[in-house]
């Protein structure tokens, strides 16, 4: 009976304890946690639920998730079925009902750019294609700022107090974003048409910005370690090309690009991919500077 | 509004300075100028935008409602009418076995169906269909049917068939009604399908104490508690009493109940972990087992701890992963216990038995994983009259070593060998070898913790 009335006291306690006046944003991902933070500035309380050395595609719905995501406000993710393996069952245990699909605390950003490489047809024999089209889509700034605009709109619906705040918040991360923007595509003009292998595609929407064309995947089917016979067709392809580099995540496995490396002499790249990714990618404008300087360094 | 362009034009002069500042010859700064004088534009055109937009929400708050939504590009399917289907995911699960040893009876304790050893040689054992979606607002919807051989006939079993209430039903953030019949939250492998074990088959406690799980008819409650920093979770639940350990009730009633509480966190950035207590306590009305031959009838109280440990070698799960898990049994049945097959009276037993496993588990590459796990049980003293029953342990507890390899080629599908060497009773030494294969189809919800 004693140990009864205590669990109740300390329930009773917690339910009690006071709320954050903070209005709280969980991320899937780093890029999304730093947007939330650019717009949200000091009225936001963002927490990532994966960092820059993990694949977000393969992570575990472990039991930290679940207890940041029943006292958040709002959910930012990539979508597309990117974060398919855990967040169903992070939702349907967190039991947070302002954060459930259809509502404004759920936001899945490909819902709201234009998303590339959406299959005809689609098969499990061609790797882990994801129907809706991939993913990826944070390193295009074009795409960070549509995400943007959505953001600012849900938080404004969510915490109308601080309304003016956002409208501020977001104008002058939009000044420094579009000027940015054209820093950027000027640095980067002279990579148009250059070739680059990439790991996974996931470099698919920095290439279609930058006009990088990406001649050859390590992995052959998305998701599926590289098979030999592949990486022999791989190596042909850069032998034959001039290449400017091969690409991958700071998660990705290191075995074929650094192999391929060796063989052609061809840089492998490690570029951060996103927040976090390398020192000095440390927000979404340092994560854009140092991908587009490592780029420039390989002309 | 004045505020807001105030603040806009001292960011812009505030740019424009910091630039002049810089500015090596006139010809730059005249460059410079025309291009914050171009921004100018471009942001008071945003500004116009935005106040238009803000406008707009004084009149009318933002609803996003799913209605209203011009469909995402995340919604893949068009095929018309197919809209409102469920989500239709098959496992199949195939395996093939061999036993060094005739026997597999555990000294001290009487096994259901699902705690015995599987068949040898080929075996579709456990073939599973699954079909959930949505009810409506308030309630999801699954039904898991199972079609597995016994003896030769084809069975087909209704795994889980349960509602569960979504979030946003009214009940509090955070609180989830479960009904019908589930996998129910006991222990740590209980609410997981077989298929996502680490293992082909389950550790002698859970075949001995819950005969593989325990999925009665019932309800169950289950409530995450507001902590941020750490997860917690209490639960419980009423059940039927039909499912092993009970059996026979009459179904008037409730005949058992659960109790569960879980913490759950991380360490740093690559480790995660969860504990949990939780207790199953019921009346058998007659729990028959060893080919209802061993009958049971009286309470039997189990109380289950469990613990879970992930660990991230590189960071990334996808790449390496480590997994250590174990869970504590213990029963205590105060009731009567009787052996057909060995002729022995009505004898009463009251008495408690114990058992536990532990397992390690290591992803060393993206697509490969070796594992070892260790089961042990630990049996109660022989009242006189079960002395040479099923029952009688002779002061022996029964032990099992495992080892797995297993090749994961995608998220759906896994090969899996696994040796295991089961000492379930004196002199009784049975050398088995598993090759199994996990495949999945269709829909295939996200996999718990």
């Amino acid at each position: 009976m004693k140990i009864l009335s205590l669990i109740t006291i300390g329930v009773g306690l917690l339910i009690a304890a006071p709320a954050n006046a903070e209005l709280k944003v969980f991320a899937c991902e780093p890029e999304w946690k730093a947007l939330a933070e650019e717009i949200g500035g000091e009225k936001v309380e963002a927490y990532s639920a994966t960092h820059a050395m993990q694949d977000p595609h393969h992570i575990r719905a472990k039991p930290s998730l679940i207890a940041k995501m029943r006292n958040a406000d709002l959910l930012i993710c990539s979508g597309a079925s990117l974060e398919i393996g855990w967040l169903p069952i992070l939702l349907q245990k967190a039991g947070n009902a302002k954060m459930q699909q259809g509502e404004v605390g759920y936001l899945m950003a490909s819902e709201y750019v234009d998303i590339l490489e959406k299959p005809e047809t689609i098969d499990r024999s061609m790797g882990d294609v994801h129907p809706e089209g991939n993913p990826h889509i944070h390193l295009n700034p074009h795409n960070i700022l549509k995400v943007a605009n959505e953001l600012t709109d849900r938080l404004i619906s969510i915490d109308e107090e601080n309304r003016d705040y956002y409208i501020i918040q977001k104008s002058s991360f939009d000044y420094k974003w579009e000027l940015a923007i054209r820093r950027w595509e000027k640095k980067a003009a002279n990579l148009k048409g250059e070739n680059v292998i990439t790991h996974h595609k996931n470099w698919v929407y920095l290439s279609d910005w930058l006009g990088l064309n990406l001649i050859e995947t390590l992995e052959e089917k998305s998701g599926v370690p590289p098979s030999s016979s592949h990486l022999e067709k791989v190596l042909q392809t850069a032998r034959n090309n001039e290449i400017l580099a091969i690409l991958r995540t700071p998660y990705s496995p290191s075995d074929a690009s650094e192999w391929l490396a060796e063989k052609t002499q061809i840089p492998a790249l490690v570029l951060p991919f996103t927040v976090g990714g390398n020192e000095q990618a440390n927000d979404l404008f340092s994560l854009f500077d140092e991908t587009i300087r490592m780029l420039k360094e390989q002309k | 509004m004045k505020k807001l362009t105030l603040a806009a034009s001292t960011a812009v002069a505030l740019v424009a300075f910091g630039n002049v500042a810089n500015a090596a010859d006139n010809s730059e700064l005249d460059a410079l100028r025309a291009e914050v004088q171009q921004m100018k534009n471009l942001y008071e055109g945003k500004i116009e935008a935005l106040e238009t937009k803000i406008s707009k929400l004084e009149t009318k708050k933002v609803e996003v409602a799913t209605t209203e939504k011009s469909v995402p590009a995340s919604s893949g399917r068009t095929v018309l009418g197919n809209e409102f289907n469920p989500s239709i995911g098959v496992i199949l699960n195939g395996q093939y076995s061999t036993f060094s040893n005739n026997n597999s009876e555990i000294s001290g304790f009487a096994v259901g169906e699902e705690g015995e050893r599987g068949s040898e040689g080929f075996g579709v054992d456990h073939t599973e269909l699954n079909f959930s979606a949505n009810v409506d607002d308030v309630f999801y919807g699954s039904v898991t049917a199972a079609i597995a051989e016994h003896e030769g006939s084809t069975e087909v079993e209704l795994e889980e068939a349960y509602i569960q209430t979504l979030a946003g039903a009214g009940l509090p953030q955070g609180a989830s009604i479960k009904a019908g019949r589930a996998l129910w939250t006991l222990g740590y492998l209980n609410e997981h399908h077989s298929h996502s074990d680490d293992f082909a088959d389950r550790p002698l406690p859970y075949r001995v104490f819950l005969d593989g799980a325990y999925n009665d008819d019932g309800l169950e409650f289950s409530y995450v508690l507001p902590t941020e920093d750490f997860y917690s979770e209490i639960g419980g639940g009423v059940f039927a009493g039909n499912d092993s350990p009970f059996g026979g009730s009459d179904g008037e009633g409730i005949n058992a109940w659960t109790a569960y509480a879980r913490v759950g966190g991380d360490v740093g950035d690559n480790t995660s972990w969860r504990v949990g207590a939780s207790t199953l306590q019921g009346e058998a009305g007659s729990r028959t087992s060893n080919e209802d031959m061993v009958e049971f009838i009286g309470d039997s109280d189990l109380y289950i701890a469990d613990a879970r440990l992930v660990y991230a070698p590189t960071g990334n799960n996808a790449e390496q992963e480590v997994i250590l898990q174990g869970e504590y049994f213990w029963r205590s049945e105060d009731g009567t216990y009787e052996d057909m097959d060995a002729g022995s009276p009505v004898t009463a037993f009251d008495d408690s038995t114990s058992g536990w496993y532990g397992q390690a588990v290591y992803k060393f590459a993206p697509q490969w994983r070796i594992g070892g796990r260790y089961s042990q049980l630990y049996s109660a003293d022989t009242p006189a009259g079960l002395a040479g029953t099923a029952l009688d342990a002779a002061g022996y507890d029964p032990k099992a070593y495992t080892a797995m390899l297993d090749w994961t080629n995608s998220e759906f599908s896994r090969v899996r060998l696994q040796a295991n060497r089961e000492e379930l009773a004196n002199g009784q030494d049975d050398n088995q070898f598993l090759v199994q294969y996990i495949m999945s189809l269709g829909a295939h919800g996200a996999h718990k913790y």
